[in-house]
């Protein structure tokens, strides 16, 4: 009987410790609206299960980091690409046959993720970094280009009250900053500018 | 000795640690004190006009890699301006989110030859002039500690409080740059330096005594900036 109470309080220590060097962080965030007049052009949006449930795991020196913003990225990709275009379908995976009515066809994923923490540095700030790859298609299929946006965020004050609230901050940045880069970068990407020119 | 002498002299021994303690707190608080310099340049002596439905904008330039200017700081200014100034201001976070993404840190204008290129855009300057924007204030700069020495034990003391004394020094350097939207040119400039050094005293509970570096650097920016312009 005594031994049942040591094992049990034990494990009760042990599951407290672990779960006090485990940090998961949803990314929960609101976009805002896109100040932008919309191209001319219908797209297909392909973001699949990995995409949209994107979730980051980091371990390291016995601590874990979790990082869940697939939900925030998805939202944000949505309000992103129907504002640019004048329509904007969604797909979970990219169409065999040609895109018929669709004039380009966008399959956006996550590349890498890396975070770093204050201890880590000698900035004392969260930092996150997001690359993303967009494989942009034409009518017919063909890849007219493979972008990548690399978004940087960070903490923007020293003095946060959890390590989870500096890590959603940074990463709400770093999303912010993803969003900026596609609306006003993606007319300029030379493969873009050269299909617009031919349309 | 007679009971009367003891008294006089726990009396002067009394005195004596008084004046001691209070040398020594007006030797602590001159140290906080901070020293700002306010600079200002105007392209003109006239006030800027503003008229009453017309707004300003105080916003922070984060395009660096070292530093970012601080929201906390954009807002301190903002309200002080509104408060006291009595102008109509937009809130940095409101505006940045009303004209997506054209003012993120990696896509802001950082001159009027930027900034005109932006302003091209018709969907931007309507907003612009729907939300009646007026003048842009650009605040550079930011507070940072340059010296940190001593420390402090908590917990270790027979009291349970602290022991120890730490202090540091910090260093604030902002430089705000007024815009006229309407006309496309540069108002003025003003540029304020602050420091101030701070203590933290550990003998029980700590007793901190901190330098308002960047609360006095604020004031001194607000105060400046709220002379340029005339509400009608």
């Amino acid at each position: 009987m005594m031994i049942k109470r040591i094992l049990l309080a034990a494990s009760i220590y042990v599951c407290a410790l672990t779960a006090g060097c485990s940090t998961h962080v949803v990314v929960m965030s609101e976009h805002p609206s896109i100040l932008i007049k919309p191209l001319p052009y219908k797209i297909g949006l392909v973001l699949n299960n990995s995409f949209t449930n994107y979730s980051f795991t980091r371990e390291k020196d016995d601590e874990k980091i979790i990082i869940s913003l697939g939900d925030s990225q998805t939202e944000l990709f949505k309000k992103i690409f129907d504002s640019m275009f004048l329509e904007a379908t969604r797909f979970q995976s990219k169409l065999l046959a040609k895109t018929g009515s669709l004039d380009l066809f966008v399959i956006a994923s996550v590349d890498e993720l890396q975070l770093s923490l204050p201890k880590e540095t000698s900035v004392n700030v969260f930092e996150i970094w997001i690359k993303y790859k967009l494989e942009i298609f034409d009518q017919d299929g063909s890849l007219i280009t493979e972008w990548l946006v690399s978004s940087y965020g960070r903490t923007q004050t020293r003095f946060l009250k959890s390590q989870e609230r500096a890590l959603n901050q940074a990463t709400k940045a770093a999303l912010r900053d993803a969003g900026a880069q596609i609306i006003v970068g993606l007319k300029t990407v030379p493969a873009i500018r050269d299909w617009v020119d031919k349309k | 000795m007679s009971l009367s002498n003891k008294i006089n002299d726990l009396l002067k021994m009394a005195s004596k640690f008084l004046f001691f303690l209070i040398t020594i707190i007006l030797f602590l608080i001159s140290g906080c004190s901070t020293s700002t310099v306010v600079d200002e340049q105007k392209s003109s002596n006239a006030n800027l006009n503003l008229e009453s439905e017309e707004k300003i904008v105080v916003m922070g330039r984060r395009h660096g890699n070292s530093y970012e200017t601080e929201p906390n700081f954009i807002n301190c200014i903002s309200n002080n301006i509104a408060g006291i100034g009595k102008l109509n201001v937009i809130k940095e976070q409101h505006f940045l989110d009303k004209f997506y993404p054209w003012f993120e840190p990696r896509v802001a204008p950082l001159s009027l030859k930027n900034m005109k290129n932006t302003l091209n855009k018709p969907i931007v300057i309507k907003q612009v002039q729907d939300l009646r924007i007026r003048y842009m204030v650009w605040v550079d700069g930011s507070t940072e500690t340059t010296k940190e020495s001593g420390s402090m034990t908590c917990g270790m003391a027979p009291s349970g409080g602290c022991f120890g004394f730490k202090s540091w020094d910090k260093t604030s350097s902002y430089e705000a740059t007024i815009w006229d939207l309407k006309h496309l040119i540069e108002k003025g400039k003003v540029k304020v330096d602050s420091k101030g050094s701070s203590y933290l005293i550990g003998i029980g509970p700590p007793i901190p005594l901190i330098a308002q570096v960047q609360g006095v650097a604020c004031e001194g920016i607000s105060d400046r900036l709220r002379g340029f312009f005339s509400n009608k």
